[in-house]
């Protein structure tokens, strides 16, 4: 089945209304629930405690919350692209974890007092060190089982670094939340110091964006975007650079948040086809829409962690799409 | 001016010193048994692979012409035709024009001559092999090229559109381009300017199709008796 004309078109328009819906009721819902009024009130400090809640919990935690859906979901599909399967993610393929270890051990060594600067840096040198065990271990175009097992992989070893590390350095009161938040992601008391960690994510997506055309020629065969004019060695390099930065930004203020990257870029691509200059745009903004939906439904269910939803969603829409791929 | 031309190519293990000219406006034929280099070749006159040697297109050493302009001046067809994304048939020949800015030029007429139209809306990846490697016959048309580089183009073809994609190539070489395709099937080669035969990654002889495909040296390099005899006789209407 081909998707019809008229989805492609409404696609954009629509993901944007249901962003900005998510983002209204993101700020809206909390132990104290605020109206649209009270919302436009509080934001510009008419009523002085909407504000504070807003301007100090909020705005903050939406603001990750989007940073890190656009980032995660624009990346899984320029590996999947990258990788020519549909399978291929950041939190599959170990990824997150590697900038999640990078991360950790940042913390662990006490470097990140700093400098601001720390905390992403050692995410991204965490995320290109996967990345690279990741392309030396299943080389392109490799099989769906080659990748998956090459992520299984490294996904332990770099979920036991996190753990190791984590357990070693850390007090043993704030031990196991600072475990689980790195291994399960989370968007609790996120500052605005968090967001400005994340705010490059824009910086890379902006770059990302004229990629779209030569990354629908990649995703066909290397040679033949070769052949047709393409050079695949440079968009090559740039596509993981973009892909691993991006998802180290966003493990840097979230821990790895799961299977965004796997699920966004899927359903979109089923609702609008293959073409990247459409799922460019929209895996950005729906990656952020699917990112602020399911804190949402975590704070609604009573403080269930983001990366618990997002898996508890992607676990088993992955075991679906293992099943029709099979 | 030469179209292309191979000077002393040589791949470790694979291609060992080759060297070719091909004229423009001439259908050329690589032949050879599974493993003699034909593909590797191919690959290598469009670039695609580093190697010994030198390649030129019209005279120009490749290593001087910038990535976007050897889309307007080579096209490759591989010899399989995988597709992981739906992208739809139209929207795949559409990548032929990538060099030329996605202009989309000629993209319904090559469709057409093809015989795709049918199914341009299709996703690719449902296709069948045949309408697969037609898709990507139509996607180097498109491209405009006139070096035209096919990896066993007939290979997954019935033998109507096997007919219809020689009668196609031999419109190409009259409208002055240069086609060089592999193939496997030899009672075809009467269609064919010339024929180059490769062996063990060698290059065999070279020539008109009626003074390279004797019987001694089919003997030779693939091992088997040729006799000319009646058959049956495959034409289109």
């Amino acid at each position: 089945m081909m998707p019809s004309p008229r989805a492609s078109r409404i696609a954009l328009p629509v993901t944007l209304l249901l962003l900005a819906g998510l983002m209204v009721a993101s700020l809206g819902v909390g132990d104290l629930r605020l109206g649209p009024a009270r919302i436009w009130a509080g934001l510009w400090h008419h009523d002085e405690l909407a504000a504070t809640i807003l301007w100090q919990i909020r705005l903050p935690r939406l603001l990750v919350a989007m940073l890190v859906g656009a980032a995660l979901a624009a990346s899984g599909l320029v590996m999947q692209a990258y990788f020519r399967n549909s399978l291929a993610s950041p939190g599959l393929l170990g990824v997150s974890s590697g900038g999640a270890a990078g991360a950790v051990v940042a913390i662990g060594a006490g470097w990140v007092s700093r400098s601001l600067l720390v905390l992403p840096a050692a995410a991204i040198a965490g995320a290109l060190l996967a990345t690279g065990a990741v392309l030396i271990l299943a080389r392109r175009g490799a099989s769906t089982e080659r990748l998956l097992l090459a992520g299984v992989a490294l996904n332990a070893l770099l979920g036991a670094v996190t753990s190791y590390v984590l357990s070693n350095f850390t007090l043993s009161y704030e031990r196991n939340a600072q475990i689980l938040f790195w291994l399960l992601g989370g968007l609790e008391d996120r500052t605005w110091e968090h967001g400005a960690i994340a705010l490059p994510i824009v910086g890379a997506a902006a770059l990302l964006w004229p990629l779209g055309r030569p990354m629908d020629l990649l995703s066909l065969g290397a040679l033949e975007a070769q052949s047709l004019g393409v050079d695949v060695r440079r968009l090559r390099r740039w596509l993981l650079v973009l892909a691993t930065v991006l998802t180290a930004l966003a493990t840097a203020v979230a821990g790895t948040v799961g299977f965004v990257g796997l699920i966004v870029p899927h359903v979109l691509r089923l609702l609008v086809g293959p073409e990247h200059r459409r799922l460019v745009p929209l895996s950005l903004i729906g990656g952020a829409a699917f990112v602020v939906a399911c804190d949402l439904l975590g704070r609604a269910a009573g403080g269930l962690r983001v990366g618990i939803v997002t898996s508890l969603v992607g676990g088993p829409f992955f075991l679906w799409m293992l099943r029709r791929q099979a | 001016m030469n179209a292309l031309d191979l000077i002393g190519v040589s791949v470790p293990n694979r291609l060992h010193d080759v060297s070719l000219t091909l004229a423009p406006g001439t259908l050329v034929g690589l032949v050879g048994p599974n493993g003699s280099g034909k593909s590797t070749l191919l690959q290598i006159a469009a670039g695609l692979l580093p190697g010994g040697g030198a390649v030129r297109w019209s005279d120009r050493p490749l290593g001087d012409i910038p990535v976007l302009d050897r889309g307007r001046a080579a096209a490759w067809v591989p010899q399989e035709a995988h597709f992981e994304f739906g992208f739809s048939v139209r929207s795949v020949v559409a990548q032929g024009r990538f060099a030329h800015g996605d202009d989309d030029r000629g993209i319904e007429q090559v469709l057409s001559r093809l015989d795709l139209l049918g199914l341009a809306d299709r996703p690719v990846n449902r296709l069948s092999g045949g309408e697969r490697h037609r898709v990507l016959l139509a996607r180097a048309l498109a491209t405009e090229a006139p070096l035209q580089l096919w990896d066993e183009p007939l290979a997954a073809l019935d033998v109507r559109h096997a007919l219809e994609v020689l009668v196609l190539a031999d419109e190409i070489k009259r409208a002055g381009r240069t086609l060089l395709l592999s193939l496997h099937d030899l009672r075809l080669a009467h269609c064919l300017d010339m024929v180059v035969i490769l062996h063990e990654g060698r290059l065999r002889a070279a020539g008109l199709p009626t003074a390279v495909l004797t019987p001694a040296l089919l003997r030779e390099v693939f091992g088997v008796r040729a006799e000319i005899a009646p058959g049956l006789v495959l034409k289109l209407p």
